[in-house]
């Protein structure tokens, strides 16, 4: 028989194509594939407005693309990284207390954490939409304090977009950090409570360095779906908050000039898989699961 | 030894198996479940995907539309009165999403599951003479024709009537919220300078034939040199916030939740904002509305030509045309319609005077239709208005 | 494992904590303000047709959550898409994860790199690429487009949650004493006896569990269902979508809430029997 590795795994040849065949022909098919007809409609034309595009190497799409779009390019990295931010600071202190303080109540916490996503992202969006509205009490409050003006309204902002993006992503934030400080070895935190006089420098110097590779993973997992979607914005923004995923959506499915939209969507593509790449030679992809 | 080894070994897996019995159940539960789940779903798979307007045995009818359009005493005052089936689906907001959405199936001569869908004007003309996505109506079931209104009858796109017949006509003007804005508002200035988030149409030719009667330019035979200013006008506004957003239908529960000051609005939506919201009005500015007609058409992939004939031909009677009016409260395309109106008496008969339902000649004059555009022309408007609503 | 909750004695480490744990607190309220507000508006009795302003209060959507036959019937499209999904993307998820875990071999390394590719990818691009799949006039492998509607609803979603099960399984596999079939086979079972009655049985929760997330992805999902979908085949979010802006019976916050309270349950009842289970495995031990 086989000897088995360190991970209990036999060498083998032919048996894990076997098995791995389907599953990975089914990827090729409907993802990899794919990647090659958005690629081939990038570089297409319409010869006329209702005919369906020929391919013919035409580059100007991609130059109409940046020149056109380039704002919406820069504004959804820029609400993304601000969602991103805002999900860690209000993340990781639930994240921490759960790990440190959640005892046997842990995984009900932790499932506390994830159950209101089991609504319909829409209808959560809908739901921020009503919270958020100009008779609502948020603003309300929020004028009488003075934080808005006496006519400050909260919907079509960016504000309003950052929010929702924040929310809507927020337990990829939190069960990354869950995991990671979780793995931390607890006499490393005794001996760092030993060491330094207090939680707060032992947080800083022990506990919050340990805990950065959840820190990336759920900042990757919030940064990329928050630069690609379309729908915080065109429920809570305005025409000057518009994302590129709301122009990819617009271009495909209302205009439908295809060729523009397909390379609209390789160039996001191409930045998000550089992005993704950096990340996994820095960190290896075992941890993602 | 061995033996010791043997009895360690089975202990190992029985270990390892005691927890597993109720996981096994409830493993071969779930599949069991999964399978009686996936058997109706394989067979309504097979069923489903081919499209909903196959055999033509059964007297069913599927029609998509723009919301507000009707009413279910309609709706099942057509079913009583033909013994059709009716699929009704509000799923149209917007000419160009909609036309986005059934591009991909038609252009490829594949069903798009409906027998009927209602479309404006210069989409009508773009499905009948551009992409050719239409079929005629069946003219032996097409009775109630020769009750389409004389002004309607033969327009430029479809001079007898062959693939289109209308189903409503309405006025694009401003719905605003009295409270939030102060005052009335009677012009395009008016709108722009009042308090308050405001948005316009994704309609082009609404929002942009609104901006041009509003500079004295004429739009029933637009061309982009002339419009140019008024696409200007706009782009100011956007720029300067006055313009918050375009949307469609969207505006109705926008301006019901208090979210809008005002918008460009279709005058038979009114009446649903004030339900939730009565201090909502509209008005119709003093430079002019937009005049405008939505289509029904019968797209080429579908069998049920004749039902779908019987459909429109059942709402081309005069009485049917006037109950759906007094419901729906936009202009009807049908002679005779305010004989009928007055005839329901109540708050139906008192549709008669306004205008808004049933317009005077005089109230006509005041509003245009947005001309046809040729293909180069569209193209240039079409561009213009989409960087004004996706720029930054 | 060591408490360390015990010994902090000076005033500014308790304000600390206190502090850390008020920030918990609120990011949970946080997390839950959308999901009261949803089942609040499920007692409302809108007077238009939006459910967006407060009436008043009644029992009435929630004795009649079907009435409003499109959405029923979308929901009804969402359940079957998921089920045929689910099924098909955990058994080809599973053999993947199967592969990699028990055995070492050359390109293994990439496969899993492969694997995560789908996760990391947006949504939006997702969807953007399918649809030029299925718009592409010349298909390779079969001289035949496809009709957007089911199946090319069904397909995107079993390509999203093959990745998602693979990892999965992968993860819950870890650890696995895979001796065990050794031992087994050592007492006389041929291979094929070994994994139906040794691993099967025990690496089937790790399944299930990959199964329940692949089912409520595709039931979520969006935005790559909006690309892929035709003009007849309306899920359960795209009806939602279209139907925002036109009108919102409170009937969706009904439907909505079930699924929430359904789900809640799910994940209650697994996690007791998850701790039977571990109770019964120590008793035996």
């Amino acid at each position: 028989m086989n000897e088995r590795d360190d991970q209990g795994r036999k060498r083998a040849r032919l048996s894990p194509w076997l098995l791995l065949g389907p599953g990975m022909l089914f990827l090729f098919l409907f993802f990899f594939f794919p990647l090659y007809t958005l690629g081939r409609m990038s570089l297409s034309y319409r010869p006329s407005r209702f005919a369906n595009p020929k391919f013919g190497w035409h580059w100007d799409n991609f130059s109409n693309a940046f020149s056109q779009y380039g704002s919406q390019f820069t504004r959804s990295f820029v609400y993304a990284a601000l969602a991103t931010l805002l999900a860690l600071i209000i993340a990781y202190p639930l994240a921490y207390v759960i790990a440190f303080r959640g005892g046997r109540f842990r995984n009900i916490l932790l499932g506390l954490v994830v159950v209101p996503f089991f609504t319909n992202f829409l209808i959560r969006t809908l739901a921020w939409k009503t919270i958020l509205g100009d008779q609502g009490t948020v603003v309300g409050v929020l004028r009488d304090v003075g934080i808005l003006g006496p006519t400050g309204t909260l919907l079509r902002t960016p504000l309003a977009v950052i929010g929702g993006l924040t929310y809507n992503f927020l337990p990829f934030m939190v069960l990354p950090i869950y995991v990671a400080l979780e793995k931390i070895d607890p006499r490393l935190i005794d001996a760092a409570r030993d060491l330094y006089s207090n939680t707060w420098r032992a947080f800083r110097k022990i506990v919050f360095p340990l805990s950065l590779p959840g820190v990336f993973a759920g900042s990757l997992l919030v940064f990329i779906p928050a630069a690609g979607d379309f729908v915080n914005a065109y429920y809570l923004g305005n025409s000057k908050t518009s994302m590129i995923g709301n122009v990819v959506q617009d271009q495909f499915l209302v205009q439908t000039d295809y060729p523009v939209a397909a390379a609209l969507s390789f160039v996001f593509m191409a930045i998000v898989m550089v992005i993704v790449v950096i990340y996994a030679f820095i960190l290896g992809t075992e941890d993602i699961a | 030894m061995s033996h010791r080894d043997d009895r360690i070994r089975r202990d190992q897996i029985r270990l390892a198996r005691i927890g597993m019995s109720r996981r096994q159940f409830l493993g071969r539960g779930g599949a069991l479940l999964g399978g009686l789940a996936i058997g109706p779903a394989v067979l309504a798979a097979c069923g489903g995907s081919s499209g909903s307007s196959s055999s033509g045995s059964d007297k069913s009818v599927s029609i998509s539309n723009w919301t507000s359009y009707i009413t279910d005493q309609s709706k099942s005052d057509f079913t009583k009165d033909t013994g059709i089936k009716l699929t009704y689906t509000e799923d149209i907001n917007d000419n160009d999403e909609y036309f986005a959405k059934i591009r991909p199936n038609l252009s490829r001569d594949q069903s798009i599951g409906r027998d009927g869908f209602v479309l404006t004007d210069w989409m009508a003309n773009r499905m009948i003479n551009q992409v050719k996505w239409v079929q005629p109506f069946d003219p032996a079931a097409f009775t109630n024709k020769s009750n389409l209104r004389a002004p309607l009858k033969s327009p430029g796109f479809d001079p007898t009537r062959k693939f289109s017949a209308p189903w409503a006509s309405g006025v694009t003007g401003i719905a605003y919220n009295i409270k939030t804005t102060g005052k009335e508002i009677k012009t395009i200035q008016d709108f722009l300078d009042a308090p308050g988030t405001k948005t316009a149409l994704t309609e082009m030719r609404d929002t942009v034939g609104l901006f041009m009667r509003s500079m004295g330019i004429d739009t029933a035979h637009p061309t982009y040199a002339k419009a140019e200013p008024a696409f200007d006008a706009l782009e100011k506004a956007v720029n300067d916030g006055k313009i918050k957003g375009f949307n469609g239908n969207e505006y109705v529960s926008d301006l019901g939740a208090g979210n809008l000051a005002a918008a460009f609005a279709w005058s038979g939506d009114v009446a649903q904002i004030t339900l939730d919201n009565p201090d909502v009005r509209f008005a119709v500015p003093d430079s002019g509305g937009m005049l405008w007609s939505d289509n029904f058409m019968i797209p080429k992939t579908t069998d049920k030509a004749k039902l779908a004939t019987d459909f429109i031909n059942f709402f081309y009677d005069p009485k049917n045309a006037a109950v759906l009016t007094a419901g729906i409260k936009y202009i009807s395309p049908v002679e005779g319609v305010d004989a009928e109106l007055t005839k329901m008496g109540g708050k139906a008969a008192a549709l008669v005077n306004n205008p808004l339902v049933v317009p005077t000649d005089e109230f006509l004059a005041t509003l245009a239709i947005f001309g046809p555009l040729d293909s180069a022309e569209e193209v240039k408007f079409d561009k213009r208005f989409s960087q004004i609503l996706g720029s930054g | 494992m060591s408490t360390h909750s015990g010994t902090v004695t000076s005033t500014r480490g308790r304000i600390g904590r206190r502090l850390v744990d008020l920030a918990a607190g609120l990011g949970l309220v946080y997390l839950f303000l959308p999901i009261f507000v949803i089942v609040m508006f499920s007692f409302n009795q809108p007077v238009g047709r939006f459910n967006a302003v407060w009436q008043r209060f009644t029992f009435d959507n929630w004795l009649h959550p079907f009435k409003d036959k499109a959405l029923v019937d979308a929901l009804k499209l969402s359940l079957e898409v998921a089920v045929i999904a689910t099924v098909i993307a955990t058994i080809l998820g599973t053999f993947v994860a199967l592969a990699l875990v028990r055995y070492r071999f050359r390109g293994g390394q990439a496969v899993n790199f492969l694997l995560v590719l789908p996760l990391t990818a947006p949504e939006i691009v997702l969807g953007a690429s399918l649809l030029t799949l299925f718009l592409e006039p010349h298909l390779v492998l079969l001289n035949h487009n496809f009709a957007l509607g089911f199946t090319t609803i069904v397909l995107a979603h079993i390509m999203f949650c093959v990745s998602y099960v693979a990892l999965t399984v992968k993860a819950r596999l870890r650890g696995f004493d895979w001796t065990l079939e050794d031992a087994a086979m050592d007492l006389g079972a041929n291979p094929t006896r070994t994994f139906m009655r040794v691993t099967l049985p025990l690496i089937t929760p790790g399944i299930l569990a990959a199964a329940l997330l692949s089912f409520a992805l595709s039931i979520d999902d969006f935005i790559i269902t909006y690309f892929v979908s035709g003009p007849s085949t309306t899920t359960f979010p795209i009806r939602i979508f279209g139907q925002s802006r036109t009108a919102t019976p409170p009937q969706i916050n009904v439907l909505a809430s079930m699924i929430l309270f359904g789900s809640i349950i799910v994940l209650a009842v697994g996690t007791l029997l998850g701790q039977r289970r571990e109770r019964r495995l120590n008793k035996a031990t």
